[in-house]
């Protein structure tokens, strides 16, 4: 009995059982023994007693602590082990407490009850040092921080990542925006130009009739045509088809009875009022005259191919002074000052030949700039003419001549030789 | 169905201004063309044309020839020939009449008056 009294720390009672013994046995020999476990115990829980009553929190804690407790197993009382737990890392069992707090997690890697353990395995090395509370008290502390920081870093970066983004979607919306409105403006322009195509085909033969006015309408509402740009384009088609009508109709004016009663007739196919017609006059007149007068050709040739081109460029607007060589070119050209110059490479034996004909003009500073065009004829001349600078500037057009080619040449020469002009000016 | 006109006319320009006043006539006509009397007397039994207008001086055949074999053929002699020609005198006119035509056109052209004529046969 007093063994157990012993064990639930109850000396006193186990003194009185002893006492008890020893009276009723005196000799009993175990009744020394019982008194010097007493005293040994009693000391002994003195000593652990003092944690345990300063620091009655960490009871609960203990848990951990019969981890080093059993090597004293025997010493069923949970206070004492701590205090051997802790010998041997701090001696005075004042820090102890502070200790237990962080001591129980240099050991938590063996229990099982403390989850945090996970984090455990860096105090150990904390709990040898000296100031184990501030490093281990931070963990849970200074990883708020630090977890604080690294998320502000993080949130910042994502900012600035966001920020960037939010950037370039903006450049890239705007580039967008652009592009739709080239898009659109070109849309618009390809939509004008095509109903601009369906009403001139409507308006060729004059004035549409009800059925090809609906279709246009329908066209220009599918293509997003506001009306007023539908009005002003039916208003321009109109006036320039039928100036197209009046003059191919008086380039045949020898065989009509009246110019006037045809362009009246004309004016009605077309609608044209006589408000639009007077306001426009000027311009339907200047379409008239555009194509009358083109200008003066010296056509230097001694072929038949090149005299066959004369009547045709006749036809087409253009007063033709004929020579058959170059000297004779040279002999008209003061006189009657062309506005261009077509010449074949190649002339009878004793006459100049085009290229050194056209080498004399430019050495001229009378006709320097005087257009001119080649007509190039199978030879050495021709290759002469191919191979050298002047091929560069000068016009060319073979033989057989297309007569369309030449008379674009001659277009395309008359055209710079006056921007030439005017630049001069 | 558009009703054919039959245009006989060595002149191209001619050819192309009648075309031209025709196509913008609004009428719903189709026009052939022939160059000579020969080609006119095929296109006629051919197309069975609603009005002919000849030119009366054309090379290989011309109209005052033409005319005669068109009124004289089975399938052709109901269609109306306009003479088309630059000849004026009234006794040309007279002639024209006494080989079949129904009216006598005199060149140069004055198109809304073409076109009159042309209703008026086309449409009687």
């Amino acid at each position: 009995m007093a063994d157990q009294y012993i064990k639930e720390a109850k000396f006193e009672k186990a003194r009185i059982e002893v006492e008890r013994a020893m009276k009723l046995d005196p000799t009993n020999p175990y009744i020394v023994a019982f008194q010097d476990r007493i005293k040994h115990f009693e000391e002994l829980n003195k000593v652990s007693t003092v944690p345990p009553a300063s620091d009655k929190q960490p009871s609960p804690e203990p848990p951990p602590k019969p981890v080093e407790q059993p090597k004293h197993v025997s010493a069923s009382q949970p206070a004492p082990p701590p205090a051997q737990a802790k010998t041997p890392t701090s001696p005075p069992p004042t820090p102890a407490p502070q200790k237990t707090e962080a001591a129980p997690k240099p050991p938590p890697p063996p229990p099982k009850e403390t989850p945090p353990p996970p984090k455990a395995p860096e105090p150990p090395p904390v709990v040898t040092a000296p100031p184990p509370p501030p490093v281990q008290v931070p963990p849970p502390v200074q990883k708020a921080p630090a977890a604080h920081d690294e998320d502000k870093g993080v949130v910042e970066s994502k900012l600035e990542e966001m920020k960037r983004q939010l950037e370039e979607l903006t450049k890239a919306l705007d580039l967008e925006k652009r592009a739709r409105e080239e898009i659109e403006k070109r849309h618009l322009q390809g939509a004008v130009k095509q109903l601009r195509m369906a009403m001139e085909k409507a308006w060729v033969n004059g004035a549409p009739n009800e059925k090809e006015s609906d279709v246009l309408r329908q066209m220009a509402i599918s293509l997003s045509i506001p009306e007023e740009v539908l009005q002003s384009l039916q208003r321009e088609v109109k006036l320039d088809m039928y100036s197209r009508a009046v003059k191919e109709v008086i380039s045949k004016r020898k065989l009509l009875r009246s110019s006037s009663s045809t362009l009246e007739w004309l004016r009605k196919v077309y609608q044209v009022s006589v408000s639009e017609y007077l306001e426009n006059e000027s311009k339907f007149l200047l379409d008239l005259v555009s194509d009358q007068y083109r200008g003066t050709v010296l056509f230097v040739s001694s072929s038949q191919g090149g005299k066959d081109l004369i009547p045709r460029l006749k036809s087409n607007g253009y007063a033709v002074v004929h020579a058959l060589s170059p000297e004779i070119a040279l002999e008209k050209i003061e006189k009657i000052n062309p506005n261009v110059i077509v010449c074949e490479t190649q002339f009878p034996d004793g006459s100049l030949s085009g290229v050194k004909f056209l080498h004399l003009l430019r050495t001229n500073s009378k006709f320097n700039f005087l257009p001119f065009v080649m007509i190039a004829v199978d030879g050495d001349e021709k290759k002469q003419f191919e191979s050298s600078e002047l091929r560069l500037n000068e016009g060319c057009v073979h033989q057989p001549v297309d007569f369309d080619e030449l008379s674009s040449m001659i277009n395309q020469k008359l055209a710079a030789f006056r921007d030439y002009i005017s630049s001069l000016a | 169905m558009s009703k054919v006109i039959l245009l006989a006319e060595d002149d191209e320009d001619n050819r192309d201004l009648v075309s031209f006043v025709l196509q913008r006539s609004r009428l719903d006509l189709e026009l052939v063309m022939a160059e000579n009397g020969k080609e006119a007397i095929d296109l006629a039994i051919q197309k069975s044309p609603s009005l002919i207008l000849m030119d009366m001086q054309m090379p290989v055949m011309d109209g005052w020839t033409a005319v005669p074999i068109l009124k004289s053929n089975e399938l052709t002699k109901e269609i109306p020939i306009i003479a088309f020609t630059a000849q004026a005198k009234p006794e040309d006119k007279i002639r024209t009449f006494q080989i079949g035509c129904v009216e006598h056109y005199t060149k140069p052209m004055d198109p809304e008056e073409l076109l009159q004529l042309i209703q008026k046969y086309i449409n009687p």
